[in-house]
């Protein structure tokens, strides 16, 4: 054991942190798609970003830096646990979640499950930009890689994603119709 | 913009996305009045933009602690310093030497350790550390609390089904009776989720989730170790 550091934590930036976790949730979740791999990732996020508030020089930045560390996380738990999903090959699809079944929308869990069987770089970009709404540069940050990568991974993602889902939302559009 | 060149799905997704700049921005704004399949194959990436969006719009953290407890994140005004020791490393004994002089040092009223995993050498490295300032505080006539905040798998050392600890946690409660043993809520819930019977051992109390815990002790001065 060693002592690495001291630090102060203001109570602003708690409540900062605090409000992340929801958002921090979110994206955990369409990465992982496993409820309670969620909320560790989240506790561990958080813990992490207040151990390393002094590391943080632009407060701007909070939620990005965050993200960042989550994602962080989420590598971290696949080392110790399994062997890292690849980042951008094909994956099989996991099994659908109890919370993923329950959900209320048909398309909505289609949506999630095809999300899910995106590789996890595809998935992680794919979910920065359109949940969170960061920049392709703050997504290349967040993930240590050229903007480049970003841009050719959420292609490939929203072309994934077109093929399998389009002709799907056409068939529940044409459904509610009928209802109608 | 080249009007011959089709327009490329980067460039549609970067649309889609604000990523584009002026000139670029008005430039596929005028081809797509004049190409219907371009227009309908932004017209899918909005859409597909907003399915994800709407797909993930209900997740929310299971066990979020209430709301009078979050509140408690924004009462920590008066915390003027947070100690904490980011992790466990090498069983050194001269850094353990060091590690355990650096803590006498600490003028703190409490110390928790969270443990997460239940891997061997993560728990048996946190079980001598705390033995150790235990002793060396008994010691010094100091007067100190220890919690050891479970969660994750680390769970585990506290249930009496899975404990391969429970013996040596017991021997430690009975010498240190400042010493306290915390699972987290939201850990077990997610355990009987998915059918398991969560039994803990006698005298480990429990917390709404391993994070509020740390924070409540962190709130009050005391110093955390992550395991």
């Amino acid at each position: 054991m060693r002592m690495r550091g001291l630090f102060g934590v203001s109570a602003q930036f708690r409540a900062r942190v605090e409000v992340q976790r929801e958002p921090l949730y979110r994206l955990a979740y369409s990465w992982c798609h496993d409820a309670a791999l969620s909320d560790d990732l989240v506790q561990e996020t958080m813990l992490r970003g207040l151990g390393r508030a002094a590391q943080l020089r632009d407060q701007a930045k909070l939620k990005g830096w965050l993200c960042a560390i989550l994602a962080n996380c989420l590598k971290d738990h696949y080392r110790s646990s399994a062997p890292l999903e690849p980042l951008d090959d094909e994956m099989p699809s996991h099994a659908e979640t109890p919370e993923a079944a329950s959900v209320s929308s048909q398309l909505a869990a289609r949506v999630r499950a095809e999300i899910d069987r995106l590789p996890l770089g595809q998935r992680q970009v794919v979910t920065l930009v359109d949940l969170e709404g960061f920049s392709y540069a703050e997504v290349g940050e967040i993930l240590a890689v050229p903007i480049g990568t970003v841009m050719s991974r959420l292609c490939r993602a929203r072309e994934a994603l077109r093929q399998r889902l389009m002709e799907f939302a056409a068939a529940q559009n044409n459904k509610i119709r009928s209802i109608r | 913009m080249s009007q011959e060149r089709e327009v490329s799905r980067e460039m549609q997704n970067a649309f889609v996305d604000g990523q584009l700049d002026a000139a670029d921005w008005t430039a596929l704004v005028e081809r797509m009045g004049n190409d219907e399949a371009l227009r309908r194959q932004v017209c899918e990436l909005r859409t597909l933009k907003d399915m994800v969006k709407s797909a993930y719009a209900s997740a929310r953290p299971h066990g979020t602690a209430p709301a009078a407890d979050r509140r408690g994140w924004a009462r920590v005004a008066g915390l003027a310093l947070v100690f904490a020791l980011a992790g466990w490393l090498t069983h050194d004994a001269t850094e353990r030497i060091g590690a355990a002089a650096a803590l006498r040092g600490v003028a703190a009223n409490g110390l928790v350790v969270h443990v997460a995993s239940s891997r061997g050498e993560v728990v048996n490295t946190a079980l001598e550390e705390v033995e150790d300032y235990l002793r060396d505080a008994r010691t010094a006539g100091r007067k100190v609390r220890v919690e050891i905040v479970a969660n994750q798998t680390g769970l585990d050392i506290l249930r009496a089904d899975k404990s391969t600890y429970s013996k040596r946690l017991e021997r430690l409660r009975a010498m240190y009776p400042n010493l306290t043993y915390i699972a987290c809520h939201q850990t077990a819930d997610r355990l009987r989720e998915k059918g398991v019977k969560v039994t803990l051992l006698p005298g480990v109390h429990f917390a709404p989730t391993a994070l509020d815990e740390i924070v409540k002790r962190m709130q009050q001065g005391w110093v955390y170790i992550r395991a």
